[in-house]
C-alpha cells in the first residue's frame, strides 16, 4: 500500500472510532477543515509510525506544522526513512 | 482453610456502586473507590486500578469503574484511586515530579487495601500511564504480585512525542482558527498542558528516562498484558518478560479506544477486556481469605489545608450519596468552621464528563469558592460518573428526561444537611442547558452560571448526532466564507461536500429567522408560544433569578442565544449578563482562557444584587 493510501485508510478509520464527520479528503483540504480534533491527529501519527515504521514529527528542530491534507501525505511521503 | 468461595464470572459488570475513601499517601490525602464483596467471597488477592492520565482518564472513567465492579463481583477486593492532583485528591505541587509521586500513590493505594480487606496479595492493573506506573510501583512493592497492563506506555519518549503531536495540533487548529501563530507545545514553566491536563517539567524529564525495555523484570510472578486492537506496542515487550522467565499473557483485544480515547459521551466500555480480565484473575482468586479484616472506619472526609495559619484556613470535602429514589453522587467542599452565610453552588456535568469536569476544573472552582464561604456540590446526574443508572433508563445519558429531578434532589440535599438559603447553578454546554431548565421549571435557585450552552430546548428522542440548532446557526457562518473560496466551489461540483446537509443548514436557518421575528411579536402581544426561549427568560428574572451567559467567541449559543430569545435579552439588561472570552474552546482546554473564565464565574458569583 502506499504511503498516501495508508494515511488516508488511517484518517478515514480514526474518523469513525471519533465518532467524526469526515471531509473528503483532498491536498488542499485544510486539517481545520478535515472534521478532525486534536486527539484524532495523534492518534493518527502513533498508528502511521506503527505501519510505517516512522514519525516524521520526531526531529529536534520544529518541524512546519502541515496546514493542509496534501502537505501532511508531503511529510510522509519525503521522510528519508 | 475454608473451601473456595463460589465466583460469579459475569460476562458484564453488575451495577456496584462502591464506597468513596479517602487515605494518606504520605503528607497527603488522597480519593479512592473501594469495592469490598461479601464476606464469604473475599480471595486472598486483592486489585488496585491506576488510571491513565489526563484527558484519558476523563474518557475511562466509567470504564474503569467498570472493571472494578466487575473485579468485585468475582470476589476481588478493589480499590481505584485518584493520584495527588488528579480527580478529586489532594493538589499535588505544580513543579513535582508527577511519575515519582504517582508511583508512591500506587504503593499507598496497596497498603490502603490490605488495611482495609484480608487480602494479602494484590494485582496492579493499569491503562497506558497507569500500566507505566503500575510497572514501576511492582519493583518497590513486594505485596504486588501480579499486574494486568493494558495497552502500557513502555517508552517514555514515544508517549512524549504523542502528547506533543496532540498538543501540536490543538495548538495549529486554535490558531488557525484565530489567524494567529501556533503556541508552543511546552509552557514558560517547561511543562506541558494537554487537553487541559498538565504535566510539570521534572515529569518530562522523568518520563525521557523511562523505556520498561531497558528495566529489570518487574519482580511479579504472573502478568497480562493486554494491547489495543488499534494500539499495539507491547508486543515485543511481552516477549521479553516470557524470555526473562515471568509466567506472561500477551492478548490483542478490541475497546481501548473506544474506552479511553473517546470523548466520555460516545466511551464504551471495554467487555471483551473486563471478560479477559476476570477469566485471567479466576485462576488466582479461588483462595479465599481465612479471616476477615478488622472493619477499620473508612475516612470520609479530606482535609484541604489553605494558606492561613491554624483551623480557620481548613476546608472540609466529603463524598455524599443523595436522592431518594436512584443514588446520586456528589462531593461537598464545606467552607472553614464558622462560616455563617449559607450559600450553595451546585456544579452540574459537561456533557458525559463525569463530576470533576473537563480539566479538572470544578475541582478548582470548588475549593476556590469554598474558601470564600460557598458550601459547593459538584455532582454527577443519574447515568454519569459515580451516579447510579435510573431504572429504565440507559447509561451515559447526556440529556436524561429526569435531569430536573436530580437537580432538585441536590438543591433540597444543600438547603436541608447544610441550610442553604442561596443557590447557584453552574454548567458548562449540557450543564448550562440544565440550570437554565431547572430555573424554567421555577427550581429554588438564585443565580444560573451558564456557560457554552448549545442549546436551550430538547426534543425527547433526539440524538447527540442528530442535527442541531447548533449546526444550523454556526455552519452558515463556515460556509458562507468558503462561499468566496473558489476552492470550495471546486469541492461542491466535483461531489465532496454533502450536498444534502449544507441543504438543510441553509433551508433551516432562515426559517429560524423567521420564527424568531415572530416569537418576539407574540411576546408583544402577550401570546404565549411553546419553546419561547425570551418569555422563559424573562419570567426566571421576574422571580429575582440572575442570569448569567458566558461564551466562547464564535460559539453558535450566541447567536442561537439572540434568535431564540429575540429582543427579550436586551430588556433584561443587566438581570442577563453575557460575557464574550476571547481564544478559548469551547471546554476551556487552555490555561490562559480557563483562568479568565474563573475570574468572570467568580466575579459574578461574589456579586450583590
Amino acid at each position: 500500500m502506499s504511503v498516501r493510501a495508508t494515511v488516508i485508510s488511517q484518517f478515514e478509520q480514526v474518523a469513525v472510532e471519533q465518532h467524526r464527520k469526515l471531509s473528503r479528503l483532498s491536498d488542499d483540504l485544510k486539517l481545520l477543515d478535515s472534521g478532525l480534533d486534536s486527539l484524532s491527529f495523534a492518534l493518527i501519527v502513533v498508528r502511521l509510525e506503527d505501519a510505517l515504521g516512522f514519525d516524521p514529527f520526531d526531529v529536534a528542530e520544529d518541524v512546519k506544522f502541515p496546514v493542509t491534507f496534501g502537505e501532511f501525505v508531503k511529510l510522509y511521503e519525503n521522510h528519508p526513512h | 482453610m475454608s473451601s473456595a468461595p463460589s465466583i460469579r464470572l459475569a460476562a458484564a459488570p453488575t451495577k456496584t456502586l462502591g464506597e468513596a475513601i479517602y487515605f494518606d499517601s504520605g503528607e497527603h490525602q488522597l480519593f479512592g473507590w473501594l469495592y469490598t464483596p461479601p464476606a464469604d467471597a473475599t480471595a486472598k488477592l486483592g486489585l488496585v486500578i491506576c488510571k491513565p492520565f489526563g484527558y484519558e482518564a476523563l474518557c475511562s472513567h466509567r470504564g474503569l469503574r467498570a472493571f472494578a465492579e466487575a473485579a468485585a463481583a468475582c470476589g476481588i477486593a478493589t480499590l481505584r484511586l485518584d493520584y495527588l492532583g488528579t480527580g478529586d485528591s489532594e493538589e499535588i505541587d505544580p513543579q513535582a515530579d508527577q511519575l515519582s509521586a504517582w508511583t508512591r500513590d500506587v504503593i499507598s493505594a496497596v497498603d490502603e487495601l490490605r488495611r482495609r480487606t484480608a487480602v494479602q496479595h494484590v494485582c496492579l492493573l493499569g491503562v497506558r500511564l497507569g500500566a507505566l506506573l503500575a510497572a514501576l510501583a511492582a519493583r518497590d512493592c513486594a505485596a504486588v504480585t501480579s499486574l494486568i497492563l493494558i495497552a502500557p506506555i513502555v517508552s517514555g519518549r514515544r508517549y512524549l512525542r504523542e502528547l506533543r503531536t496532540n498538543r501540536m495540533f490543538a495548538s495549529l487548529l486554535d490558531a488557525q482558527l484565530a489567524g494567529a501563530e501556533p503556541a508552543p507545545a511546552e509552557t514558560p514553566a517547561g511543562g506541558m498542558e494537554v487537553s487541559g491536563f498538565r504535566l510539570s517539567a521534572a515529569t518530562l524529564g522523568a518520563l525521557t528516562h523511562v523505556d520498561l525495555k531497558s528495566y529489570a523484570a518487574p519482580t511479579v510472578t504472573d502478568v497480562l498484558v493486554i494491547d489495543g486492537k488499534d494500539l499495539p506496542g507491547a508486543s515485543a515487550w511481552a516477549q521479553q518478560l516470557v524470555a526473562l522467565g515471568i509466567r506472561t499473557q500477551y492478548r490483542v483485544l478490541p475497546g481501548l479506544i473506544e474506552m479511553a480515547m473517546t470523548a466520555p459521551q460516545y466511551a464504551a466500555v471495554p467487555l471483551e477486556m473486563i471478560a479477559a480480565m476476570q477469566d485471567w484473575l479466576g485462576q488466582f482468586a479461588q483462595e479465599s481469605s481465612a479471616t476477615v479484616a478488622p472493619r477499620t472506619p473508612p475516612t470520609v472526609v479530606m482535609t484541604l489545608r489553605g494558606d492561613e495559619p491554624a483551623q480557620h484556613a481548613v476546608l472540609t470535602e466529603r463524598p455524599v450519596f443523595f436522592g431518594s429514589e436512584t443514588p446520586l453522587f456528589g462531593i461537598v467542599t464545606e467552607p472553614r468552621q464558622g462560616e455563617k452565610r449559607r450559600r450553595g453552588v451546585i456544579l452540574l456535568n459537561a456533557g458525559a464528563d463525569y463530576h470533576i469536569s473537563a480539566n479538572g476544573m470544578h475541582v478548582e472552582l470548588a475549593r476556590e469558592w469554598a474558601s470564600r464561604g460557598y458550601v459547593v456540590l459538584r455532582m454527577d446526574l443519574a447515568g454519569l460518573g459515580d451516579s447510579a443508572t435510573r431504572a429504565g433508563r440507559p447509561d451515559n445519558e447526556v440529556f436524561p428526561p429526569a435531569a430536573l429531578d436530580d437537580i432538585r434532589s441536590a438543591i433540597d440535599f444543600l438547603r436541608s444537611r447544610y441550610g442553604a438559603t442561596d443557590m447557584t447553578l453552574y454548567g458548562l454546554c449540557s450543564g448550562a442547558y440544565h440550570a437554565l431548565r431547572a430555573a424554567a421549571a421555577g427550581a429554588p435557585v438564585n443565580r444560573i452560571l451558564m456557560v457554552n450552552p448549545q442549546n436551550y430546548f430538547w426534543e425527547p428522542g433526539t440524538t447527540l448526532d442528530d442535527l442541531q440548532p447548533a449546526d444550523i446557526v454556526y455552519n452558515p457562518k463556515l460556509y458562507r466564507r468558503k462561499f468566496l473560496s473558489g476552492d470550495a466551489w471546486k469541492r461542491l461540483l466535483s461531489g465532496q461536500v454533502d450536498v444534502w446537509r449544507v441543504a438543510k443548514i441553509f433551508f433551516n436557518r432562515p426559517l429560524m429567522a423567521v420564527q424568531s421575528k415572530l416569537r418576539d411579536l407574540a411576546r408583544r402581544l402577550r401570546i404565549r408560544l411553546r419553546n419561547d426561549l425570551g418569555r422563559e427568560l424573562e419570567e426566571i428574572c421576574k422571580r429575582g433569578v440572575r442570569i448569567v451567559f458566558v461564551f466562547t467567541r464564535g460559539e453558535p449559543g450566541i447567536d442561537l442565544l439572540k434568535i431564540e430569545a429575540g429582543s427579550s435579552v436586551k430588556r433584561l439588561g443587566e438581570s442577563c449578563r453575557i460575557h464574550i472570552i476571547v481564544g478559548a474552546d469551547h471546554i476551556f482546554s487552555q490555561s490562559g482562557p480557563r483562568s479568565m473564565l474563573k475570574t468572570i464565574l467568580s466575579n459574578e458569583l461574589f456579586a450583590r444584587t
